[in-house]
């Protein structure tokens, strides 16, 4: 174990409050990894190997249909955790496909240690419960938008939420946006190409230039 | 000159099927000796046909989401 494992531990905002002696102990059977942009880290459906602790960089957590649709269930950066679940489960399986989006650097966990140290350590415990408890708020509304609203609907909120912050972060592909609002390309295309049609975007080389927020917002109740 | 937005074309993951070539509705593609590109880059309309036609996934169009500003 090294202090600079611990230290890059207490960075992990998942574990700002866990004491020292808890830090040592997680520390001593934390493993660092790195990835390059569009690594596979973990596949779905194979053994749990280990849970894994985001340092540096961001990854997209999905599913696979078996005709090759992706649904992302969420995208996580710095502090965040994923793979958590599977060692509490009788057969502990990968819950979805992770695949770094940026370089990345984790910290890995043996699932057998990590469940060891969850019964072990109460504050560890709470730590992880709340992050749970986060976690199944963000599927209980992914959920809701999946079941009770339209791909319009869906499609309108992830463009006023993406086009909110006034600065450009990201490019999308049209791939990308269908696998976030879990649905399929052509769809997509269509719906894009309907909002064009009703004056509510513009469709630009490279931009998807938004234009009447009034009607977007009506939209994203749908 | 006009600097064009252009779909970009992945040569290692192309497999220089010809599929984007047949397809582009601009006719903005053919085939050269490395493989695919744009010819015409002022015919492009950057429609994303070639995006979302190619098998490999080798050609990808990307987009920005911004307001509009007030033209």
């Amino acid at each position: 174990m090294s202090m600079d494992t611990r230290q890059a531990l207490r960075c992990i905002s998942l574990f700002a409050g866990l004491s020292d002696e808890v830090l040592d102990r997680l520390a001593h059977v934390a493993v660092r990894r790195l990835y390059p942009p569009g690594e596979t880290i973990i596949v779905e459906g194979e053994p749990c190997q280990a849970v894994y602790f985001i340092a540096r960089g961001h990854v997209r957590v999905y599913r696979l249909s078996p005709g090759g649709r992706q649904q992302v269930l969420a995208r996580m950066g710095p502090g965040q955790a994923f793979n958590t679940v599977p060692p509490f489960q009788p057969q502990p399986l990968n819950h979805a496909t992770v695949e770094a989006l940026t370089p990345v650097t984790l910290y890995a966990i043996p699932g057998d240690d990590f469940r060891r140290l969850v019964s072990e350590c109460p504050e560890l415990a709470l730590a992880i419960l709340r992050d749970f408890a986060h976690r199944l708020d963000h599927l209980t509304n992914l959920v809701e938008d999946l079941s009770l609203h339209t791909v319009r609907g869906r499609l309108a909120r992830f463009l006023l939420e993406h086009a909110e912050a006034g600065q450009v972060t990201r490019r999308w592909t049209q791939d990308e946006i269908a696998a976030e609002l879990g649905t399929v390309r052509d769809v997509l295309g269509r719906t894009l190409r309907a909002f064009a049609d009703a004056g509510l975007l513009r469709l630009e080389r490279q931009r998807i230039v938004l234009l009447d927020r009034r009607a977007l917002e009506a939209e994203a109740q749908r | 000159m006009q600097n064009w937005a252009l779909p970009e074309i992945n040569l290692l993951l192309c497999d220089r099927c010809g599929l984007c070539v047949a397809e582009c509705p601009a006719s903005a593609v053919e085939m050269g000796a490395q493989g695919p590109f744009i010819a015409r880059p002022a015919d492009c309309t950057y429609c994303a046909q070639c995006d979302a036609i190619c098998p490999r996934g080798a050609i990808t169009c990307t987009y920005e989401i911004v307001w509009a500003t007030d033209d």
